[in-house]
């Protein structure tokens, strides 16, 4: 039985009806059609599914999409604005802090979860922020580097 | 927790969703799809296990719309109140908390990813009774209570006794939890939570040790101590011996290191994926030993 729910996903209102087993994440990718948030463990582990809800966040694969009825939902998607990268994917970029790609939404949306909250964090908040998404390619440290750039240049 | 399969996504099992808009209704709903109902809460366990088909039930009902579920108070004469519905994350960040029971905060912190502590409850992290959770060992060790609801009335039961065994509570069918109650702490009482592995984001605990020991007035003896162990028995447990060991006495080194020898040896831990028992017990007594000193050395 399909429930209606409206999101409000990067400022845009969206209607989809979805069955109640539908994680925020299967919603997002297959109804909405953003493939930004990824799928890898489906547990909560990786933080591949990174989207912000009300701001925060959290693993989409691990979020009943009809609990998120009204919420407004952030993904990698909305970042950059006017065709204009975001300085934090600015800084990704030039840092080397992308290797393959996967983790990088995630890592992208806690890292502006975090300089939204908090625009000056030491470099122990920065790791602290980004403790639940797994990288497998850069070590981190470029990841680190990169968002520290941005918020000692805010 | 399920260990994923590979070569597939994992898809949820089929399922209704309900909503509970009072307590009553939850209650109602629970007890009238006795055995086949789960209650979510954050969803952060209950999912993952759905996820790997330990469990699947064919109605899931939603108290997240119940209100006053949710929410940290604090009063002088009744201590600290906890809604069941509270993020670990509000714990971790909750000033309160942080200048009241402290132990709470660090144990909170060490709970899980920011991601998962963003909608991780502390019900859920009681009610899903992982002998593991996070949470329970300081709870138990400030002698907290659990206020639960059900269809004929309300009761409290401590901390300690909401656990049965591996993913069993008290509660009965019909009844939710609904706030976790803090008493004030003696004066000079102070706690700390260790688990291993440490400060490592999402893994859950291999062992957990949480002491509590208030000072008598002159600060010198311990008054009273609390040790309690986390995923080294069926439920949290008590080491009652250990805790003997040191009450009314002055800590040092060796009474240190006798109580942290009895608190290993009370153990009862499994042999698992994350650590064998031997492993296990040999960490309780490290943990032991390294919480009581950092008990009666901060600052504080």
């Amino acid at each position: 039985m399909k429930q209606l729910i409206q999101l409000t996903v990067n400022g845009e209102p969206h209607e989809v009806r979805v069955e109640p087993w539908k994680t925020l994440l299967e919603v997002i990718r297959d109804d909405i059609g953003l493939t930004g948030p990824k799928e890898a463990c489906s547990t909560g582990e990786c933080s591949a599914c990174t989207v912000l809800l009300n701001g925060k966040p959290v693993n989409s694969c691990l979020v009943l999409a009809v609990e998120a009825q009204g919420k407004e939902i952030s993904t990698i998607e909305g970042l950059s604005q006017s065709n204009q990268l975001h300085p934090l994917q600015d800084a990704f970029i030039r840092h080397g802090a992308i290797q393959c790609g996967f983790c990088t939404p995630g890592m992208l949306l806690s890292a502006k979860a975090l300089l939204d909250e908090n625009p000056q964090p030491t470099e122990e908040e920065i790791r602290e922020a980004i403790s639940g998404n797994l990288c497998r390619c850069t070590g981190y440290n470029k990841i680190v580097e990169a968002i520290l750039e941005v918020a000692q240049s805010q | 927790m399920a260990i994923p399969k590979l070569g597939y996504l994992l898809k949820l099992p089929k399922f209704d969703h309900l909503e509970a808009k009072t307590i009553e209704e939850a209650c109602s709903l629970l007890a009238k799809y006795k055995g086949k109902a789960r209650v979510i809460a954050g969803g952060t366990d209950l999912l993952v296990s759905m996820k790997g088909r330990e469990i699947s039930p064919q109605y899931i009902i939603n108290i997240k719309a119940i209100p006053n579920l949710d929410g940290i108070n604090y009063s002088r004469k009744d201590g600290l109140v906890i809604g069941a519905m509270t993020t670990l994350a509000a714990i971790e960040s909750s000033p309160i908390i942080g200048e009241g029971f402290p132990i709470l905060s660090s144990a909170a912190h060490q709970t899980g990813s920011p991601h998962i502590r963003n909608i991780g409850t502390i019900g859920g992290n009681l009610c899903n009774a992982a002998p593991s959770a996070d949470m329970p060992p300081s709870l138990i060790g400030l002698e907290a209570k659990a206020k639960i609801k059900g269809l004929t009335g309300e009761r409290a039961v401590t901390v300690e006794q909401f656990f049965l065994g591996p993913g069993v509570s008290a509660l009965k069918a019909g009844e939710i939890l609904t706030e976790v109650q803090v008493p004030n702490p003696p004066p000079h009482t102070r706690g700390v939570y260790l688990k291993l592995p440490a400060r490592t984001a999402i893994d859950i605990a291999v062992v957990g040790v949480a002491v509590v020991v208030t000072l008598d007035t002159k600060g010198v003896n311990i008054a009273d101590a609390k040790i309690v162990l986390g995923a080294v028995a069926s439920t949290p447990i008590r080491a009652r011996q250990a805790e003997d060991i040191i009450k009314g006495k002055a800590l040092d080194d060796e009474l240190i290191q006798k109580a942290a020898q009895a608190a290993a040896d009370e153990a009862k831990p499994i042999s698992d994926v994350r650590g064998s028992a031997s492993y296990r017990k040999e960490m309780v007594k490290v943990l032991t030993n390294r919480a009581l000193k950092q008990a009666t050395t901060q600052e504080g």
